[in-house]
């Protein structure tokens, strides 16, 4: 289980601050988007539009991801009022 | 009798006074109103002093004594420009510590005039400004707190045209604008001249806070190639944003800029600060440096001038709605909770 923190649009649009799911441990970074997308539809719309952050260091959509327990990945698209 | 005379003049003194007091603060208004440019001129270089003078010794001296500022670091801010562009949420409050801490120059660029909507979070607007240029508004203000600090206010929208012209002239860029077409226009033409871009944005109860191609740090599009679907941008006219949010941001914008001024290295190069208001909550996420695949920073750039912002972003350069349709849902929200 991992701790999935949501900001801005994608927190609208999944309608949760937070959440704890549970994803491979070991996988790329298109696996772990794809499987927070099939647990949060909702943010199909904003996909190619946010960036992940695992425990506060982002993730290059090249990268493998390896989670442990308790880990922290953010879900950050851009804000743009001011 | 004579009691009720005393009475009748010393209601018409009572008005006269009122009338002559109403009379001052329009004169005040007028001489204080600061006429914006409407296109981009040319600007004088901003004279370097190797003194600092009296007054500015006694008007610094509480960030003087600062070791990583001092004599050297303030020199260095008198002698830097600063283009903000967004007198709103955002713009106020940055322009307002840059005034304060003494930058030589400070640029103002917003094409709107104040609003009564606006008062809760662009502090620098007052009520009387309302329906004035909001750049000659905040630039009144500043000049009203530091008349050492040149302040120029530009009342045009930015854009392809003109935005290059303009940013060359500053030394750091501001992005305190509403909206994702002029994001990505600051963007790139920070890159092509070669600016860094301090920007930040803020909705609701949260701020975001970036310093872009700062010493081999990341653009906007290195980490947003793509700009969002329109449908799926919300902006502070139809989500709302509480005052203090932007201008938290605000003020950290203005810190970011002024160490940048100083000769000292900006905290969020390659970082992204996001706060949470609601929860109370800064959280620094670590991001990549700029991207030898980006399209405008990268090693082959495509993009090599500025482009059409709006169709890129299939988005207008401002964050108007119909007000009738904001009073028609009020309306209706008022009435049918009644």
């Amino acid at each position: 289980m991992v701790n999935i923190l949501f900001f801005a649009k994608s927190r609208e649009l999944s309608g949760v601050n937070s959440a704890q799911i549970t994803v491979l441990s070991q996988c790329t970074f298109t696996n772990l988007l794809e499987n927070i997308l099939q647990q949060y539809p909702s943010l199909a719309v904003i996909s190619e539009n946010i960036i992940l952050a695992l425990n506060e260091d982002y993730l290059s959509k090249d990268s493998d991801v390896n989670l442990q327990e308790g880990d922290e990945i953010a879900v950050i698209p851009p804000i743009s009022g001011g | 009798m004579i009691k009720q005379d005393i009475a009748d003049l010393q209601k018409q003194i009572n008005e006269k006074q009122m009338e002559l007091d109403n009379l001052k603060e329009m004169l005040n208004t007028k001489s204080e109103f600061r006429h914006p440019s409407l296109t981009v001129e040319a600007l004088d270089c901003l004279e370097k002093s190797d003194n600092l003078s009296n007054e500015q010794i006694g008007r610094y001296s509480r960030q003087l004594i600062l070791p990583e500022i001092g004599v050297k670091g303030q020199l260095s801010l008198s002698s830097k420009s600063v283009l903000i562009v967004g007198a709103g949420g955002l713009g106020c409050p940055s322009a307002v510590y840059l005034a304060a801490a003494g930058v030589g120059r400070i640029g103002i660029v917003d094409y709107d005039e104040v609003e009564l909507n606006n008062l809760h979070r662009q502090i620098l607007h007052t009520e009387k400004r309302v329906g004035t240029p909001k750049s000659s508004s905040v630039a009144s203000s500043c000049t009203q707190l530091n008349s050492l600090v040149e302040c120029i206010p530009y009342h045009l929208q930015l854009d392809s045209t003109n935005a290059l012209r303009l940013i060359k002239q500053y030394d750091v860029v501001l992005d305190a604008t509403d909206n994702v077409a002029t994001r990505y226009l600051l963007n790139d033409a920070c890159i092509l001249a070669n600016k860094p871009l301090v920007s930040g944005s803020a909705l609701r109860f949260e701020g975001q806070l970036t310093v872009y191609n700062y010493e081999g740090g990341p653009c906007y599009r290195c980490l947003y190639p793509k700009p969002p679907p329109p449908e799926t941008v919300t902006n502070c006219s139809d989500g709302g944003v509480l005052g203090v949010i932007p201008g938290i941001i605000g003020c950290m914008q203005a810190l970011e800029a002024i160490k940048i001024c100083a000769g000292i290295d900006p905290s969020f190069s390659q970082k992204l600060l996001l706060f949470d208001g609601l929860q109370g909550s800064f959280r620094s996420i670590k991001i990549r440096g700029r991207q030898p695949t980006c399209p405008v920073c990268g090693d082959n750039p495509s993009i090599t001038e500025l482009i059409d912002y709006e169709q890129f972003c299939g988005a207008r350069a401002n964050d108007k709605v119909n007000i009738r349709c904001i009073c028609v849902h009020f309306a209706f929200v008022f009435n049918s909770s009644l």
